[in-house]
């Protein structure tokens, strides 16, 4: 009879290999209702402008009753006349100027201006939320103004321009929209945005005490719509593009990458400490530029001789599970039946795939970085998996390989068909030499009991990659020996442009060589696999994607209309 | 060298159909008739409401409300700015040919024939441009400080009933009752 070893009780060591040093500490279990390492941050301006959207609610709710309605208009028609007594010619004129500033040209120009930066920037989401937050507030605004019916100031000679009713003041609404917009959009947080907010601020004041000055609106005209127009877009702002997430950025960073400096990078030491009990003392992005699916980070641990240890991270958020459920999608419609894959339904989910698949390879034999597991940074939202950082591994590209390079490149592929697995990514960047050793990264695309289409696929992925670097004829006779010549066949019968990575792709027209017409040449005859077919679910998807896009389209001038951009 | 992330490719195409996704929505709020909020012209049991009509034209004595709209009827384009109000009665019989409602400072009603009065002071007339192959013409209500007219095109066969219906659904709302309601209600002087 086999028995369990017993756990031990209390704060045990790290579950990591004897090479890095455990934290002092050890792990420790996070309390019920103590913050995760990273909560996610309700700011204290957050909560005023939650407070003054209440305050704007029950406002509105009081002005729905005649007789509040009527202390309500009194008490602002009492600021209306003392401001009147200052009234003169050259202050009229002045102000008739400043009032301009609310017309309808100015807010297109800010709104359209935002708009074109936002396409040409490629910052798609951002533009979906200026552009859903303006339909929204104008909607909120007209909707406010049909159902309070409020009239202009009475008893009081009005000198400016005005349309329909006057609660909340649609002008000053529209204004602080496209000019909040334009700066939780366009600038990025920090000094420049701090900057920016007293820049709309002395606008929207100038316009509001024009409007006042000319009796156009009530004060609580204009305060309703600075609410709406600034704090609640605000609000909008951060739960759909939190800065964090979606930071806005002309540095070259891609938009996929989270910044790991400040407050982030320390509740990832903080994590690694108390979840993995590592010891991390550095924590730096690392090879930004090959990906777009994670923010790669390369760690710097205690190792259990007193140095240090390199470790891997890659730190996935909700704007990758995002990318990845669009990704896939987009994959079905090109692809159809053979890409079955289905998307995550959470972060925790994306993390947990690639850290199980990362131990079921190592578990299975496979050269793959060893799994050190992940840790929670912010609940459902960013989660962080550590593992193994390669040293001293060299890509498979530029320099030729030999014999045994390809040899074992090929049985890697030969272990993953026997113990159903495909990679599906296999390319030169991912293809690493050490010591004459083939290593296997960048795991998070692979598939349990993949299709045989796409087994046959990573194995004609592998060949090329060798070849870029040998020639046909020997990684063909190389593979020969752990596959039969039907299975090579079957390899390039699958093997299309679409089915080859971007990379390799690239790198084999680069070469010059037909290498595909190579191979095909050297394995038995075979007919080519399809590729494009067609089922039920990619039909659906494909006419759901189309419908959408003509449904989107179609309806984009009336859109624009009703959020006042025409 | 170690393990990387994802493919370049990733990041891209998401951001394209993020964005048109989140046009879909705009564009579901868009089609589901949220744009005519602000288009209903005031009643004539809503004196809070009719208060910007009487602002919009300080002279006027009397202003143009909806007592109640018979079937198939309903309103839109209503606008109250300086200078006067207008909106639009839509009627499911004449399709394509809204009655226009519009309160001016003054009218030319012209060659046009008296009608019987709609309101005690109001001179009414009634011009006919066409009678075949459509019914169509103007009526006007002309009082001290303003005048409402009724730009009208129907088609030939139910042109008796709607323009009886128009005429009982448009009132006019004397400003002297107005200013004492407002004055009641919420404290305020209404103006002239």
């Amino acid at each position: 009879m086999t028995t369990l070893p017993t756990p031990k009780s209390g704060a045990v060591g790290p579950e990591v290999t004897p090479l890095l040093a455990a934290s002092p500490q050890g792990r420790r279990r996070r309390p019920s209702g103590e913050p995760p390492p990273l909560p996610r941050p309700i700011g204290r301006s957050i909560r005023w402008y939650l407070l003054l959207g209440g305050l704007t609610a029950t406002l509105w709710a009081g002005m729905s009753i005649p007789a509040s309605l009527g202390v309500i208009t009194r008490a602002d028609l009492v600021v209306l006349q003392a401001i009147a007594t200052v009234r003169t010619a050259w202050l009229t004129h002045l102000m008739l100027d400043a009032n301009a500033l609310t017309s309808q040209w100015v807010v297109r120009l800010v709104a359209w201006t935002t708009i074109a930066v936002l396409a040409g920037f490629r910052r798609f989401r951002h533009l979906a939320v200026y552009l859903l937050v303006f339909l929204a507030a104008g909607l909120l605004v007209s909707a406010m103004m049909l159902d309070l019916g409020r009239m202009r100031p009475a008893g009081i000679e009005i000198l400016g321009p005005w349309l329909g009713y006057s609660q909340p003041s649609r002008p000053v609404a529209m204004l602080a929209l496209a000019l909040v917009g334009a700066l939780y959009t366009l600038v990025p947080a920090g000094r420049w945005r701090n900057r920016g907010k007293w820049a709309v601020a002395v606008i929207l004041g100038m316009a509001c005490v024009a409007r006042l000055y000319l009796a156009v609106d009530h004060p609580t005209d204009i305060a309703t719509a600075l609410i709406i127009g600034w704090p609640l877009a605000v609000v909008v702002f951060w739960l759909a593009v939190p800065n964090e997430a979606f930071p806005v950025s002309y540095s070259g960073l891609r938009k996929a990458h989270l910044d790991v400096r400040g407050q982030r990078g320390e509740a990832i030491v903080s994590a690694l400490d108390r979840q993995l009990g590592l010891t991390v003392t550095q924590v730096e992005p690392f090879g930004l530029e090959a990906s777009a699916g994670s923010t790669p980070l390369r760690l710097r641990a205690r190792a259990a001789d007193g140095g240090e240890v390199t470790l891997f991270g890659k730190l996935y958020a909700v704007s990758h599970l995002r990318s990845d459920r669009w990704y896939k999608m987009a994959r079905t419609v090109i692809y159809g039946r053979l890409e079955d894959e289905k998307p995550f339904s959470t972060v925790r989910r994306l993390v947990e795939y690639e850290d199980h698949l990362l131990r079921l390879m190592r578990d299975a034999g496979l050269p793959t970085p060893r799994p050190y597991g992940f840790v929670e940074i912010t609940p459902e939202r960013e989660y962080l998996i550590v593992m193994e950082f390669f040293e001293g591994a060299r890509e498979m590209r530029g320099e030729p390989v030999d014999d045994q390079v390809i040899r074992d490149a090929l049985r890697v592929v030969r272990r993953m068909w026997d113990i159903g697995l495909a990679h599906r990514d296999i390319k030169p960047s991912n293809v690493l030499v050490r010591d004459g050793k083939v290593l296997l990264i960048d795991v998070s695309f692979a598939a349990v009991r993949p299709t045989p289409w796409r087994q046959a696929v990573d194995l004609a992925d592998m060949m090329l990659t060798l070849a870029l670097l040998s020639t046909p004829e020997r990684v063909y006779q190389r593979a020969l020996e752990v596959f039969a010549a039907q299975d090579v066949a079957e390899a390039f019968a699958a093997c299309r442009s679409i089915t080859v990575p971007t990379q390799l792709r690239a790198l084999v027209r680069a070469d010059g060589r037909d290498l595909v017409g190579q191979f095909r040449r050297l394995a038995p005859s075979r007919r080519p696999v399809p590729v494009q077919l067609w089922n039920i679910r990619r039909v659906g998807v494909t006419a759901m994607l189309l419908a959408s896009l003509a449904v989107a389209v179609a309806v984009f001038a009336g859109y624009m209309k009703v959020a006042g951009l025409l | 060298m170690t393990a990387r992330a994802g493919r370049g490719r990733r990041g891209e195409r998401p951001r394209l159909t993020a964005g048109l996704a989140a046009l879909l929505l705009a564009a579901a709020a868009a089609v589901t008739g949220c744009a005519a909020f602000s288009d209903a012209a005031p009643g004539c049991r809503q004196p809070l409401r009719l208060a910007i009509v009487a602002q919009s034209l300080p002279s006027a004595s009397y202003l143009p409300c909806l007592r109640s709209l018979p079937q198939g009827w309903s309103t839109s384009g209503f606008r109250a700015a300086p200078g006067g109000t207008s909106f639009l009665l839509n009627s499911d019989r004449s399709p394509g040919h809204p009655v226009r409602v519009r309160l001016i400072p003054s009218c030319r009603p012209g060659d046009a024939s008296p009608s019987p009065p709609r309101a005690p002071g109001v001179v009414t007339y009634t011009r006919l441009t066409s009678i075949t192959p459509r019914f169509a013409g103007s009526l006007y209500d002309v009082f001290p400080g303003g005048c409402v007219s009724y730009s009208f095109d129907f088609a030939l066969g139910s042109q008796i009933s709607l323009m009886e219906q128009f005429e009982q659904a448009v009132g006019l709302y004397p400003r002297q009752q107005l200013r004492l309601i407002l004055k009641h209600k919420l404290g305020v002087e209404l103006g002239p």
